[in-house]
């Protein structure tokens, strides 16, 4: 799916923060500055990888994003935002392929090079469905745990925030079995990297890790950004079920119920955006794309006092735009498409949707 | 199956205009496959730069070919023929002869997940290449396909004729559908049977095409089986009587 490419590309993003995306993150701040109250004619563009397999950076030997409204908009209120008052929380929403993950990864890309901590989980519908190894967690025996993809979660975690795991010090002693245990004081990445070699209690170290960061974070010597793409999940159903066959509810899970006590608002010192997303969801029609259909009402009233951003479709300069950065790169080699003709049949075809536009650009 | 003999009789009979005449083609071939249409009705036009032409740029024979279709009898559009500016009718031919239980969304899928396949192996080729050879390396999948299909047709083929009670394999010219079609049925039949069956339609797809395109591959090579055969059954030429 085109989350998971999101992953991999959002951990490579991080990584290479200061070497190959030199030509995109140098523009950023200027193109802000200059964009921020007219409409988006972007210089920079992306195309959407769809699977791991299909990666931008493979293909155009760069990775671009368009700048468009609902993400300046985001930006603009981040800078703007008071860090003594509560985390605020910005709901991206909108129909099937219109952008969110891509807008999330834009505010990531922002705040990483602002230097805040981010926190991303890249699809939270990975963490419902599908889970091999499901143990009883050692901490609380009614919780469950999953050591696969709270591992695979704390090795992007620590390549994308390797300078602050040093820096942020544990304030508890936590006792991981008869002979480990963490000193307090010792630096958050002793946690993680406990977390990644056992992982039986790789889960617990998440939870340890969300706890101390919620918690320092209102001292203020870091800021905390806390993205989390398709926030609908924690609220859902699971299809994970117990060894006699009964349904287990998300609360059961000890990453879910971690992550929903991060969500709520009750720490100062960031922000936190989520995304909503219907193409991983469980259990909902798939023309549902309003907060209040993916969230139901459990949802909506934990997140409830949120800033929704709608995402929409491209406009006509976006999407002029976008195929123009298709026909730079040769990825459109079809004749055809560069004629008007071609143009108009694709608006047509796509309806200005940027998910559709991909998939008829890509064999084009 | 007797009903529309029985409305075949009846029209024989009415002798009325959208009657099939009898055709013979060839002595010894008969007609399995035909239309319902007779040889009046003519094809549709479904060109739209045709009928965005202003009325002063026809010429003679233009306009008077626009007053003929107004009364004459145009067949029906097939389903799948669009007016789309992206329409490649080999492409089509191709996704049908795919198409397995009438499963077209499938086909088609495969077909533009072959493209695409295509056209990201090529980028990567072209971007892993030093600067004087990027301008040789063809990245626009319907060349490609167009060309690896045009590189696996064969010239001559082989027809079975029976002879004194022994069928003989004997050295024949094709016609031009039939040699396109041949390419095509053997790209697909190579990737389905001899690919192992983990791996991707669209995968093994793009690989072949690439090798065709480059006139390496197994597509290729059973096509110089079909010449060398033919060319070692030369002296059973003379058995061809057309």
């Amino acid at each position: 799916t085109m989350l998971k490419g999101m992953t991999r590309l959002i951990s490579r993003v991080h990584k290479l923060d200061p070497g190959r995306l030199l030509h995109t993150g140098t523009q950023a701040p200027q193109n802000l500055a200059a964009h921020l109250d007219d409409q988006v004619s972007s210089e920079r563009r992306r195309a959407i990888s769809r699977t791991s397999e299909n990666d931008p950076v493979k293909t155009f030997n760069e990775a671009c994003l368009m700048v468009r409204k609902p993400a300046l908009e985001l930006l603009h209120h981040l800078k703007n935002t008071n860090f003594a008052h509560p985390a605020v929380r910005y709901v991206l929403y909108g129909e099937k392929g219109t952008g969110k993950t891509l807008s999330l990864c834009h505010i990531i890309h922002f705040c990483a090079k602002q230097d805040w901590l981010v926190l991303h989980i890249p699809d939270a519908h990975l963490w419902v469905k599908n889970c091999r190894d499901l143990m009883q967690s050692t901490y609380n025996k009614q919780r469950f745990d999953q050591p696969l993809e709270a591992s695979i979660w704390l090795k992007n975690f620590k390549t994308a925030n390797e300078r602050f795991l040093s820096q942020i010090k544990t304030q508890e002693k936590y006792v991981w079995n008869k002979r480990e245990s963490t000193e307090q004081g010792s630096p958050l990445g002793e946690v993680v990297e406990q977390g990644m070699t056992r992982v039986r209690s790789a889960t617990d170290a998440v939870g340890i890790v969300l706890k101390e960061l919620k918690r320092q974070s209102s001292l203020g010597t870091f800021r905390l950004l806390v993205a989390v793409d398709g926030v609908n999940a924690l609220w859902g159903k699971t299809t994970l079920k117990r060894e006699d066959k009964s349904p287990i509810a998300p609360e059961e899970l000890a990453l879910i119920y971690n992550l929903r006590k991060v969500v709520r608002n009750d720490w100062n010192g960031g922000a936190i955006v989520l995304t909503l997303s219907q193409t991983g969801s469980l259990f909902k029609p798939r023309k549902a794309w309003l907060p209040q259909e993916l969230l139901g009402k459990e949802g909506f009233d934990a997140l409830d006092p949120f800033i929704p951003i709608l995402v929409s479709n491209y406009n006509p300069k976006e999407f002029e735009s976008c195929l123009q950065y298709y026909l730079e790169n040769s990825w459109l080699q079809h004749e055809k498409a560069h004629t008007e003709e071609g143009k108009r049949e694709l608006l047509f075809l796509s309806n200005s949707n940027p998910g559709q536009l991909e998939r008829l650009c890509a064999c084009l | 199956m007797a009903a529309p003999a029985v409305k075949a009789v009846r029209r024989w009979s009415g002798l009325t205009l959208g009657l099939r005449s009898v055709v013979l083609r060839l002595p010894g071939v008969t007609q399995v496959r035909w239309s319902r249409y007779g040889p009046e009705y003519r094809d549709p036009q479904v060109d739209k730069e045709y009928y965005r032409k202003p009325l002063a740029e026809l010429t003679e024979e233009e306009k008077y070919d626009r007053e003929l279709r107004k009364t004459q009898h145009i067949k029906a559009a097939p389903a799948m023929k669009t007016s789309s500016v992206f329409e490649d009718p080999l492409i089509s031919k191709f996704t049908n002869m795919m198409m397995k239980g009438g499963n077209k969304v499938l086909a088609r899928s495969l077909m533009t997940q072959t493209l695409e396949a295509l056209k990201r192996k090529q980028f990567e080729k072209y971007h892993a290449a030093p600067a004087e050879e990027q301008a040789t390396i063809e990245r626009n999948p319907y060349t490609i396909f167009h060309q690896a299909l045009k590189n696996c047709e064969p010239v001559i083929g082989l027809v079975p004729i029976l002879k004194g009670g022994h069928f003989y394999q004997v050295p024949v010219p094709l016609a031009d559908r039939r040699r396109r079609f041949l390419a095509m049925k053997w790209m697909i039949t190579e990737c389905r049977e001899k690919k192992h069956r983990r791996v991707l339609m669209p995968e093994k797809l793009s690989h072949e095409l690439l090798q065709a395109f480059q006139n390496q591959g197994p597509v290729i090579k059973r096509k110089h089986d079909m010449h060398k055969m033919a060319e070692a059954n030369r002296a059973l030429a003379h058995y061809r009587w057309w």
